[in-house]
């Protein structure tokens, strides 16, 4: 059963020696078309975005603009990035991610460790602790009590990083790519003499790089575009994300439907402005992808301890 | 070689447990008589691991949850957080006997199904096509593309389903190009599901196939090569190489999306429904958004969340049964 | 799937479900109980800071410095900025501080409930849209304001003057207490109708149409001469349900019921509730509307279209009416100048139909909710005075409104010399300047600017504006009596109208597109009575008469 270590994490080989088939042959051929279609599909809308976000409210608002900007400017590009508001979230942003999400790597990577030992006593309870949050929860004013009143959290950097620490999916994915690990490498840590702490640390977590780069890709995403914990806890502007920028305007151009309102003023924002924002906060993290697709597309190397 | 067909990493018969347990630990012994004692002595350091995610579950999930007790008592707003008096199942009846619920109910369901059959093997299906592709280049220009629409938001997706799916829109115009009537698909409760799904299917197969990536570069690529000089084509090499070792991903996967299927896209469903289309597209989420939003029925509402709840939990541990059974890999 | 996602959703059961907890000393505070010596109670623990003769005419202005929490709106038209004139100034006139807790306008009632919920509410809440109040009182921690009316001469004094009695008696609960200070009104304000191509109704040589006959010929007209397209593509249509939500309140009017926004659950007729999905003019209204697409007058998306859509065909002159407001009807103005052409717009006054010159459109607005806690506050008197000051005497109206004389404005609303300053613009009244009174100075915010007298409603709009209110003046503004349900009552209330609502929103779009045919109109009743239609209305009666002998 025992595998040379050595090997084991090289990159995948491409067939070299291999004979192509007409089949495989054929195959590829239908791959090509099916992922341009998707590339297509795929694309468009952006397109549509990015043209929105560069053209000129008029024409916009005919539906004139597809693909391509028509008349072409950077009005509201200047107008939202000379915005210190606009800039104060995006700092707010970039700091919750960056907290919450080495937060919650560390609570999970702990806990996805300890799941996937299956010798452990207990090992079901502890799952079941997990998997039973998935479906019951509180609900949002026990919460908001304990968050806000109990711990004392509102207005703080934790009461964006701490309650959502963990999310089981995440979790349990984690959980299944320690057990896909073959035990070998850690028995052999073990044998050189280092404990539980030093297996996870020196064997486990180095031989996991693509998963914690999934994980991490996961967690930051969905802590860069978060904003219900913030709209809850968070009552002073100048803590808040910048998601929270782009829901007031996103929820307000969608009509607020509030007719009693006659006596305020309608949203006088440039069509263009949603287009704008969107661009501006998804590209850094759409940025930090190719970087983290590394370790998807060459897979793990590693010089093995047993050498 | 030919054990190695199996890598060791998935084999799950007790004999491997065994084997894991005697020699990743410092304990030689047995534990026959497993007591608690026994464990924690053996493995405090993997416990000592747990203390925090365990407090963080204690404290953040579990304690708020004794608020579910107000799906049998009567809450009111701005009240006692526990509710103000016992009213027994009330709630569970009034939804029960509630036609409206049922129809959601049935909506539900059949949404969740049809998103688990579809999208729940898309995402696969891409990666592994993805997995075929030998210009590394293209590998990562195809999937930075893919998995962009994951950033969009939501009210944006609803935009843009109506822009291509109105009377004027990109299908439309091609219809009648080829001759047909123009379909006023956003009315037609007939269409509803179909535009769901493929809205959904654009948004979340690209992101889906992350898991899958990476889970496939955890594969022994000696198993290629056993598999290669066992004379085995490209198909058989998937097959008999590249699902079994990414399985417990896919069944971890499968698993978890069964759990959660109640839960439906709701911020979606309530932005591209309309009363026209109540009849397949009114979920449980959106009926009680509904009922409970304005007027503050939280009792109500908890009521029905506990009941999804319960089915999530069956379901789970039906499907994670199954598959344990099956297939022999499980969530635990 | 939505599992792979761990994008943010609005997750439904986050926001409803589960309302138990902790037991936390402190936050149970607000829970019912200690109420019950409201009412021309003792308020000599309250008075800090509170002026000692303060009457109609008076400036309010704390005898020291105090500071008040309040619920704030951040509006993405005039984002939130602590640096605005409006702080300073108040505090300047007042003494007063406000201690802001900022909310995103897009969420402002799910956070307010989750605040008063959670024990934790501001002391004043602005921007609460009677009924939603009702669902907070019998949990006890909104304050019963009508018990301290009396420390509030300019509010008493303007429902006096304007004889607003019935529509405040509308908001009395079972208790025949008021839980919400609402904005008041002179007149009925009527802002929403149809915006109409006026340069399109030149060419075709139609008189502006003031019936809803004449709205019907004229889209006639419109498609006669422009067959390949539909005059009339509407907006609006986006939640709550059904669609079209502005026409079908506009047509309310008309037709004499209540349909889209200005729908209700219960219509009053003058001597009893009935449900407005069953009355006949309801049945009225929906033929006009089933004519109006059968002769492809009306776009049929306009029940689900979302309004860019709705915008683009009119900004592109495939149609060439839309539901407007007098922000809007600016907008449009704007993308049509764009267009070229000559393309104008402008509003045409609420069409009258069969029921006359009325409308349902009431003399208050939104208001203003207080915690429970505030009573509790020392300076409990001082913060109701300057409430009473701020919102509904006639120098805090204007001052909330147009800021500061001699700097953001000049003259007075009374005798017509007001002039917004030239460098500041409001809503196109300042074409060109460069700066915003609400963005820049934080005036004419929608917390603090409601309703008022017509001569001060009158000063915001433009010349157009003033005119198109002339020509709908003189409407008869109806008011039900109140029917305040019991939270029992309300419960069982909820879940009917919701199942009513669903069945009627659903059947108004099938019969206005003809996808069921209006003779089916009896069948439909009898659904909504299976539907419990008339166990409803039987209730709401019953709460009717009720609240007639207990405080008639």
């Amino acid at each position: 059963m025992v595998i040379p270590a050595a090997t084991r994490h090289a990159p995948r080989p491409t067939p070299r020696r291999q004979q192509v088939t007409r089949g495989y042959r054929v195959f590829q051929v239908f791959n090509a078309l099916a992922l341009t279609l998707v590339v297509v599909l795929t694309l468009y809308p952006f397109f549509n975005i990015l043209a929105r976000s560069f053209s000129e409210t008029s024409f916009i608002r005919r539906g004139e603009v597809n693909l391509l900007p028509k008349g072409f400017n950077l009005t509201t590009y200047k107008y939202v990035m000379s915005d210190a508001v606009f800039w104060n979230s995006y700092k707010n942003t970039v700091i919750y991610t960056v907290v919450a999400t080495a937060i919650a790597m560390v609570l999970t990577t702990c806990y996805a460790y300890v799941l996937s030992k299956k010798h452990l006593k207990g090992r079901t309870l502890l799952i079941g602790i997990a998997v039973f949050t998935m479906f019951f929860n509180g609900g949002i004013i026990p919460q908001y009590v304990l968050i806000s009143g109990t711990l004392g959290l509102r207005n703080t950097i934790w009461a964006i990083a701490l309650p959502n620490a963990i999310s089981v999916f995440n979790l349990l994915v984690m959980k299944a790519f320690f057990e896909n690990q073959p035990p070998d490498l850690e028995e052999a840590g073990a044998v050189d003499g280092l404990n539980t702490y030093g297996i996870l640390l020196r064997i486990v977590l180095p031989l996991s790089k693509a998963v914690i780069a999934t994980m991490v890709l996961f967690y930051s995403v969905s802590f860069w575009n978060s904003w219900f914990a913030a709209f809850l806890y968070l009552d002073r502007k100048e803590l808040w994300p910048v998601t929270i920028y782009l829901r007031n305007l996103l929820a307000g151009a969608m009509g607020t439907s509030d007719p009693g309102a006659a006596s305020d003023v309608a949203l006088q924002t440039a069509a263009n402005i949603q287009a704008v924002t969107i661009v501006l906060i998804a590209t850094p993290i759409m940025l930090v992808y190719p970087f983290i697709q590394r370790y998807f597309v060459t897979g793990v190397m590693l010089g093995s301890i047993k050498g | 070689m030919a054990v190695r067909a199996t890598p060791a990493a998935l084999d799950q018969s007790p004999g491997s447990e065994v084997q894991v347990q005697a020699t990743s630990t410092p304990s030689p012994v047995r534990p026959r008589a497993n007591t608690w004692r026994r464990a924690l002595r053996r493995d405090w350091q993997l416990y000592s691991l747990a203390v925090l995610p365990l407090l963080f579950f204690l404290i953040f999930r579990y304690l708020p949850m004794a608020g579910n007790i107000i799906a049998f008592r009567r809450y009111l707003p701005g009240g006692s957080l526990f509710g103000e008096e016992w009213v027994g199942f009330t709630y569970f009846q009034l939804f029960i006997d509630d036609p409206g619920f049922w129809r959601a109910f049935f909506n539900t369901l059949i949404l969740g199904s049809l998103t688990l059959l579809f999208l729940f093997p898309a995402p696969l299906i891409l990666a592994l096509l993805l997995n075929e592709v030998r210009t590394r280049l293209l590998k990562r220009f195809v999937q930075t593309i893919s998995y962009m629409p994951h950033f969009l938001s939501i009210v944006v997706v609803a935009g843009l389903i109506f822009q291509i799916m109105s009377i004027d829109g990109v299908i439309n115009q091609a219809l009648t190009a080829l001759g047909g009537d123009a379909i006023s698909f956003m009315q037609d409760p007939g269409w509803f599901r179909t535009i769901y799904i493929s809205s959904e299917a654009w948004q979340t197969v690209g992101w889906g196939t992350i898991l899958y990536l990476a889970a496939l570069t955890t594969i022994d690529p000696d198993l290629y090569e056993a598999a290669r000089i066992d004379g085995a084509n490209r198909w058989w090499q998937t097959w008999h190489v590249t699902l079994p070792g990414i399985r417990p991903t896919i069944v971890t996967l499968l698993v978890l999306n069964t759990g959660t299927f109640m839960a439906v896209g709701f911020e979606k469903i309530l932005l591209i429904y309309n009363p026209l289309t109540y009849e397949t597209a009114d979920v449980i989420a959106t009926y009680v958004f509904r009922i409970g939003v304005q007027n503050g029925l939280f009792s109500y509402a908890t009521a029905i969340g506990m009941f999804e709840a319960v089915i999530g939990l069956v379901l789970v541990y039906t499907v994670n049964f199954i598959s344990r059974r099956t297939v022999g890999t499980s969530l635990w | 799937m939505a599992l792979y996602l761990p994008r943010p959703r609005l997750s439904r059961r986050r926001l409803l479900a589960g309302a138990g907890g902790l037991t936390i000393g402190g936050f149970l505070a607000a829970c019912g109980g200690d109420n019950g010596d409201s009412g021309g109670d003792d308020l000599s623990g309250n008075r800090v800071g509170a002026m000692e003769n303060y009457g109609v005419g008076d400036q309010f202005k704390a005898t020291e410095p105090v500071t008040f929490s309040i619920l704030m709106q951040d509006h993405p038209g005039y984002p939130f900025n602590p640096e605005w004139m409006f702080w300073e100034e108040l505090t300047k006139r007042t003494n007063v501080t406000l201690d802001n807790v900022v909310v995103p306008l897009a969420d402002y009632n799910d956070r307010r409930g989750v605040m008063i919920s959670g024990g934790e509410a501001p002391m004043i809440m602005p921007r609460t849209y009677p009924p939603d109040e009702e669902q907070f009182i019998a949990g006890g921690a909104i304050l019963p304001v009508s018990d301290y009316f009396d420390l509030m001469p300019h509010f008493q004094d303007t429902v006096n003057k304007w004889n607003l009695q019935g529509e405040l008696d509308t908001l009395r609960q079972q208790d025949g207490k008021i839980y919400v200070i609402p904005g008041l009104h002179e007149a009925p304000y009527l802002d929403y109708t149809l915006g109409v191509r006026t340069d399109i109704l030149e060419e075709l040589g139609i008189p502006e149409p003031n019936t809803v006959e004449e709205v019907a010929d004229m889209l006639r007209e419109m498609k006669r001469a422009y067959p390949d397209r539909y005059p009339f593509s509407d907006r609006w249509s986006t939640p709550p349900q059904p669609g079209a939500n502005s026409l079908l309140a506009v047509l309310s009017d008309s037709f004499g019921t209540r349909a889209g926004w200005a729908w209700q659950h219960s219509h009053w007729d003058g001597t009893k509730f009935v449900y407005p999905g069953a009355m006949d003019e309801y049945r009225q209204l929906l033929e006009y509307l089933h004519m109006l697409v059968t002769e492809e007058l009306l776009d049929p998306e306009s029940f689900t279209q979302p309004d860019d859509l709705a915008i683009e065909k009119f900004a592109s002159g495939q149609s060439f009416v839309i539901s407007v407001n007098a922000q809007t009807v600016v907008e449009h103005r704007d993308d049509l100048e764009a267009l070229g052409g000559g393309a104008t717009i402008a509003k045409i006054p609420r069409p009258v139909g069969p029921a006359g010159m009325i409308t349902f459109t009431g003399r208050r607005e939104n208001g203003i909710m207080i915690s429970s806690e505030a009573r509790k506050s020392e300076n409990f008197v001082a913060m109701m005075q300057f409430i009473d000051w701020l919102w509904y005497s006639p120098e805090g109206k204007m001052f909330a409104k147009w800021g500061v004389e001699g700097v953001t404005y000049t003259g007075s609303v009374e005798d017509g010399t007001f002039q917004l300053a030239e460098n500041i613009d409001w809503a196109g009244l300042n074409p060109g300047a460069d700066e915003l009174l609400n963005a820049d100075y934080g005036f004419f915010q929608g917390s603090f600017v409601y309703g008022g007298s017509t001569a001060l409603l009158q000063s915001q709009f433009p010349e157009e504006e003033k005119e198109f209110q002339q020509k709908i003046a003189g409407r008869e503004s109806l008011v039900a009596p109140p029917k305040p349900l019991t939270p029992e009552e309300r419960e069982r209330a909820a879940l009917w109208e919701t199942g009513l609502r669903d069945h009627v929103d659903q059947e108004t779009l099938k019969f206005a597109l003809g996808q069921r045919p209006l003779s089916e109109w009896d069948a439909f009743v009898s659904e909504l009575e299976r539907l419990n239609m008339n166990e409803y209305i039987d209730l709401i009666n019953g709460a009717y008469e009720r609240y007639q002998e207990e405080h008639g």
